[in-house]
């Protein structure tokens, strides 16, 4: 069986579409930012030029390792058939080998990607299984427009990677696709709606100050475990509130002047490279620092022309067949992979490129699909203004390893957040 | 996977029972702290700080850390001097697992209580439905809340439900939505009349060919809606696409019949049983939701008829539709794929054509087949559509919160006094209504009308934590142990309906009557007599056996096509749920779910079963013969019982081939109630090689050579084994498949860890037989927990004893163990 190359494939039309623009919105933003209520004054002495971003993409069935890494580490590591398309790249990236979280569950441990932590084991922790991107979009709080943008789909083996979590863990509704990703980005409300969303902010408020009441009466009348319960409940009391004072304040700015056109959804393989075009604009425009990416259950083989599931072809088996079908799969993940990396350097911005600015994770809490395992996870960091260019193979047996979260520590630290432990890390990594 | 995950939260009891005594304290002594102690720490490592028992979760961690390194082997370190026996170090893990169980238990115990329990989402949709009186089908106020949080499969446990700010602010979404939507007409509206006839557009694939064969003269329908491609699965009328003007009630009027059902082609292209007529089916769509001839998010079917063949007949069905719904047409027994049956069509009839006729192609291919052909499929010539249709007005959500007389501000009190009363299932209090007043005078000062302001308070009474949870008084607040009258109606209403109660119910509790045993007893046979009991049979079997994850590892397209064109997945959920209501109905014994010799099912699952002279039986009436009925498994003996059933056989695969491990693990759980022990860390994982000849048993038996392995895995694997002759989605099999090709024979022989031997399915179920007891106090268990919103721990063992006992004395009835778990102290206490 031939099997059709993906660069002859319909889906690289994009390549001319992009987007290459040099936008000014940075600056306008924050004088209006500036002149914007005294609650927000604070947290602007943050704000500067290029501000630190953080992007982490993670797929759902991981890569093929034999040919995902290197045979000897170091600088001048030969890179195999799936590590190729970011040959640009080489000085950009680390590629790290041995890292993981020490979980198994096959597919549950994927959700744990960028948590380090799984949804049962959740309880009693003091952050519960809170993922990076969360707890980095709160120290950015209501700087941006969004302080994170959750990028994927419910379909999938147990829903999808779900890489988002939340403190009180539940998982960051994503949005789903380039459609809904542009409205959110560039379409303003209308002032009829505009209106309706003041009025509103005003019920919301009204509403929350009766059941607060409510709650108190409750309070009195029950048990000290329910007490700890209805905790919860004045707690997410107060969390609303802080959504709403930042949403009154972000509908009074409005949104960047798209550059492109409104994009319709099609499929994620189709979409996947507007998808990173938007996020690069949503980082450019700075309505957002953090984003991250799923690509999860909906990027499907038939799109491809290949007959048989992504998910069935990942327990190849060790079947030739199934495994050149699987390494096409992937291979079009890294071609678009490398092209971001691409955009984010075309845009100059400071002294340095987007790319410079943008710490980019790349990966999956998925390691070998074939047995299920989640050790040995395949993870490259891109950019952000961290010394790159090499392979790190780091020692993982039985009586070694290195928390994935360690890397992650590294990362929330460059972000400019003090903490010296996250997840289940024991220290710091580059 | 799920079950091995799981698994961890309930550590088993059974693995200590045997082991003889060891003192860990005198082993690590010995053994570990030569380099483990407080100096040392060698590793990070510190064991001299543990004390015994284990108690609190840093020690658990540091155990279960001993425990892995001990299983793998790896310590002791060869160098060292002092070597444990094997005997020492199985003691060892023994105990230590047996402690590491219980202190996770003691760190999960609410005290035998069951904490302020948060209405869960199907909970919060039931209820709402029944408050305000609305059709929630294909609306779905909840789309947006997070995935409950779920305890050992059960999703109503209330110390496991997290409120978040997201789900506040998503209660306070749902709230305005559903109660602008039962104000959303305060006018009747309309009653109109559609009618449509050609300029019938289909979905961009087909336009072409349905432009130059027909001119869209007909609205036609090729294949199920569960297909890869959707080319031609949803029929829709592009002229109404924007929909319906008013929610209400609408009659649909279609001319329609089955086009050749008799075609001189292969069956196989189309994977349709022909023998049965064909089913249309309506379900809603929304223009703004996606494209309407591929799949949107909600789509309940709503009705269907049988279409005959011969000329076209009208067909009426009446469906409640949502502003801006308009109905998609489907073809519920359709082809599996238009797209492969119209080329496949084309190019193995060439002969059929004009000579020199077909181009090829998939887009000529259509044309070819549709003007020279017979394409199976349903055609639609006209359709008329009138509403919406309201028999009585104003509707009953408008009544069911105003009353009998219409809105006036003066009434605003008394409105908001009657709907809070029913809103929190128990009488408001005057403060709790005050609040709802402020709403009101605070909207009315920010310039709104006073029945909007009213409304605004009736959206605040549905995010107040009264109306969230089932807060019931603990036991230190209430005098006695038993729940008062409103919370013990909530409670049963609950339990079987997953809903508010009723206005009998209620009136109950408000007269204090319910806490009589006599009218609990009375009530809560009425409650699993009414069709609300259904909520109770699906929502305990998703907790119970986890099907609630069917479909959660769709079976791949290619290996499983049936799953998808015979709808396998309902129909699986549907036996089991068919099944156990035969049990409820029948008082029969809860044992029928170990063994029986009748099952309920449907003709597609008789064929996905090959219980080939049922076939029979089903074709006498073709167009019945997706109906569900109870059958006689007779000659069948490898079908019968829980583990001859698809939803359980699917639900333990993982869509593409079985684990035995994943299924052993299940039986434990599920049918012998001794889940294992968690697996340790580091345990070298399965790593599938279908190329050559080793087969998963020729792995396992590897694994269980190690003799720390082979202490839970002789229980698991042997149980898991007996279902290998059941596929990845529970249809026969005899031999292993290798890609497309036969792989090696399975052998489904083993001997459980007690030493009993089977060697085929009737055998092992035998075997299951024998374990009667211990079956029993699992589902006793099981309801117990679903029934009451928590965990059954230690403390209660004495009742649930109690139950099972009696359970036995009577019978061992389903419909009686129901009885029993309402009538306990448990189900009464808080």
């Amino acid at each position: 069986m031939t099997l059709k190359s993906p660069s002859s494939h319909r889906r690289f039309f994009l390549k001319t579409t992009g987007v290459s623009l040099a936008l000014p919105v940075l600056h306008s933003l924050s004088t209006k930012l500036l002149g914007a209520g005294t609650s927000l004054q604070a947290t602007e002495t943050k704000k500067s030029a290029s501000p630190t971003r953080m992007v982490a993409i993670g797929n759902l069935l991981g890569f093929y390792q034999p040919s995902f890494f290197p045979t000897a580490p170091g600088p001048n590591y030969e890179m195999p058939r799936l590590l190729k398309p970011l040959a640009p790249h080489r000085k950009d990236f680390t590629l790290f080998s041995g890292l993981d979280h020490d979980h198994k569950g096959g597919h549950f441990a994927v959700h744990s990607f960028l948590s380090g932590v799984l949804l049962m084991d959740a309880k009693g922790r003091p952050d519960g299984n809170i993922s990076m991107d969360q707890l980095a979009a709160e120290s950015v709080g209501s700087l941006t427009r969004f302080p994170s943008l959750t990028i994927g789909s419910e379909s999938g083996i147990h829903g999808g990677c779900k890489m988002c979590w939340t403190r009180s863990g539940t998982r960051v509704p994503p949005i789903p696709g380039p459609k809904q990703l542009f409205n959110k980005l560039f379409v303003d409300e209308s002032t009829d709606n505009l209106a309706k969303s003041y009025d509103k902010f005003h019920l919301k408020g009204s509403i929350l100050d009766a059941v607060l009441g409510d709650a108190k009466s409750l309070q009195r009348r029950i048990d000290r475990e329910d007490r700890e319960k209805l905790d919860e409940y004045f707690t997410s009391v107060r969390d609303v509130e802080k959504r709403l004072e930042l949403s009154r304040h972000w509908a009074d700015v409005p949104k960047p002047k798209p550059p492109i056109t409104a994009p319709k959804n099609t499929n994620m393989v189709d979409d996947l490279p507007l998808l990173y075009d938007l996020i690069v604009l949503a980082l450019q425009t700075d309505s957002t620092r953090i984003a991250t990416l799923e690509i999860g259950g909906d990027f499907e083989a038939r799109y491809f022309d290949i007959k048989k599931g992504y998910h069935a072809l990942s327990h190849h088996g060790k079947l030739q067949e199934n495994i050149d079908h699987l390494l096409v799969l992937e291979e079009y993940q890294m071609q678009q992979f490398s092209r971001f990396l691409e955009r984010l350097k075309s845009v100059k911005e400071g002294d340095g490129t987007l790319l410079d600015h943008s710490m980019v994770l790349f990966g999956s809490g998925m390691a070998n699909a074939n047995s299920h395992t989640n050790k040995n996870l395949p993870v490259i960091l891109a950019g952000g203004g961290f010394k790159h260019g090499e392979y790190k193979a780091i020692r993982r047996d039985e009586s070694h390893h290195t928390p994935l979260s360690n890397l992650y520590v590294s990362m929330l630290q460059k972000f400019g957040m003090e903490v010296d432990q996250f997840g289940t890390s024991t220290g710091t990594l580059l | 996977m799920r079950p091995l995950i799981i698994i961890g939260i309930h550590l088993a009891l059974q693995c200590g029972q045997t082991i003889s005594a060891v003192d860990p304290e005198i082993f690590l002594d010995k053994y570990c702290l030569n380099c483990h102690d407080r100096d040392l720490q060698k590793g990070d490592r510190d064991f001299e700080s543990l004390s015994f028992p284990i108690d609190g979760l840093p020690s658990i961690i540091k155990a279960q850390d001993i425990i892995d390194q001990l299983v793998l082997g790896e310590m002791p370190p060869q160098k060292a001097k002092a070597q444990p026996s094997e005997e020492e170090v199985t003691n060892l893990i023994a105990a230590l697992t047996q402690q590491v169980g219980q202190a996770r238990d003691s760190l999960e115990s609410t005290g035998a209580q069951t904490v302020l329990r948060r209405l869960n989402r199907r909970e919060y949709t039931n209820t709402i439905e029944d408050l305000l009186g609305l059709d929630l089908e294909s609306f779905d106020p909840t789309r947006n809340f997070p995935t409950d949080q779920t305890a050992e499969h059960m999703d109503n446990i209330g110390d496991t439900l997290v409120t978040s700010g997201y789900l506040l602010d998503q209660y306070l979404e749902a709230a305005d939505a559903v109660i602008e939507k039962v104000f959303s007409n305060l006018e009747k509206p309309k009653e109109e009349n559609w009618r449509f006839r050609g300029n019938f557009y289909q979905g961009s694939e087909l336009a072409y060919s349905h432009k130059r064969v027909f001119n869209y003269r007909y609205l036609c329908i090729y294949e199920v809606t569960d297909t890869p491609r959707q080319e031609g699965c949803y029929g829709y009328v592009n002229e109404f696409k924007t929909g319906v003007p008013a929610d209400g009630l609408y009659e649909i009027q279609l001319l329609a019949h089955a086009k050749n059902r008799d075609h001189p082609y292969d069956d196989k292209i189309f994977g349709t049983d022909f023998a049965e007529p064909f089913r249309l089916g309506i379900v809603p769509g929304r223009d703004d939701a996606g494209l309407l001839h591929n799949s949107q998010p909600i789509e309940p079917l709503l009705d269907e008829v049988t279409v005959g063949d011969g000329e076209p007949k009208w067909h009426t069905m009446k469906v409640w539709l949502h502003e801006g719904q308009t109905p998609r047409f489907t073809f519920i027994n359709g082809m599996e794929s238009s797209r492969s049956a119209f080329s496949a069509i084309a190019n193995r009839y060439k002969d059929h054509w004009p000579k020199g006729d077909f181009e090829g192609g998939i887009v000529d291919a259509r044309r070819v087949v549709l003007e020279h052909g017979k394409m199976p499929h349903i055609r639609i010539h006209e359709v008329k559509i009138r509403g919406p249709i309201f028999n009585t007005w104003p509707p009953r959500k408008h009544q069911i919160i105003l009353g009998d007389k219409p809105f006036r501000p003066e009434r605003t009190r008394e409105i908001l006094k009657r709907f809070a009363d029913r809103a929190y299932r128990r009488p408001a209090t005057k403060e709790e209504i005050d609040n709802l007043m402020n709403v009101v005078k605070i909207r009315r000062a920010e310039g709104h009308s006073p029945m909007q302001a009213m409304k605004d308070a009736l959206k605040a009474a549905l995010c107040s934590p009264a109306f969230i949870y089932l807060a019931e008084p603990g036991r230190q607040q209430s005098k006695g142990e038993k729940l008062g009258a409103h919370d013990l109606a909530s409670r049963l209403s609950y339990f079987l309906w997953s809903t508010m109660p009723d206005p009998e119910l209620r009136a109950l509790a408000d007269s204090g009557e319910i806490l009589k045993p006599a009218v609990l007893h009375q009530q809560m046979h009425r409650l699993l007599k009414d069709p609300r009991s259904e909520e109770f049979v699906a929502g305990f079997l998703d907790a119970w056996l986890n099907l609630r994850s069917l479909g959660d590892m769709p079976p791949d397209r290619d290996m499983f096509a049936d799953y998808y064109t015979w709808s396998l997945e309902s129909a699986f959920a549907e036996e089991t749920r068919a099944f156990t209501r035969h049990l409820l109905e029948n008082n029969r014994p809860i044992f029928d779910y170990l063994d029986s010799d009748y099952t309920v099912l449907n003709k597609s699952l008789a064929k996905h079963y090959e219980l080939d002279t049922l076939l029979k039986e089903f074709d006498r009436e073709p167009a019945k013969a997706h109906h569900f009925r109870k059958v006689s498994l007779a000659n069948y003996p490898n079908r019968g019982g829980l583990i001859g059933m698809g939803s359980v056989l699917t639900v333990t695969a993982n869509g593409i081939e079985t684990s035995p491990v994943t299924r052993g693990v299940w039986i434990l759980e599920n049918i012998f109630g001794t889940p294992p022990a968690p697996p340790p860390d580091d345990v070298p994982p399965i790593d599938p090689d279908i190329r050559g000849a080793t087969t998963i048993r020729d792995q396992l038996e590897k694994h269980r050579e190690v003799t720390t392995c082979n202490e839970c895995h002789r229980k698991i694997d042997p149980p898991g084994f007996a279902l290998e002759n059941f596929d990845p989605v529970g249809a026969w099999r005899t031999h292993y498949p290798a890609g497309r090709k036969q792989g090696p024979k399975i052998d489904a022989s083993d001997q459980l860890s007690s030493g009993q031997a089977f060697s085929s399915i009737p055998e092992f179920k035998e075997l299951l037989l024998n374990r009667k007891e211990p079956f029993a106090r699992m589902l006793t268990e099981r309801l117990l927990t679903y029934a009451t919103g928590r965990r059954m721990e230690v403390l209660d063992r004495g009742d649930v004893d109690k139950i099972v006992k009696q359970l036995g004395q009577r019978g061992n009835g389903m419909q009686d163990l129901l009885e029993l778990v309402t009538t306990s102290s448990l189900f009464q206490s808080p």
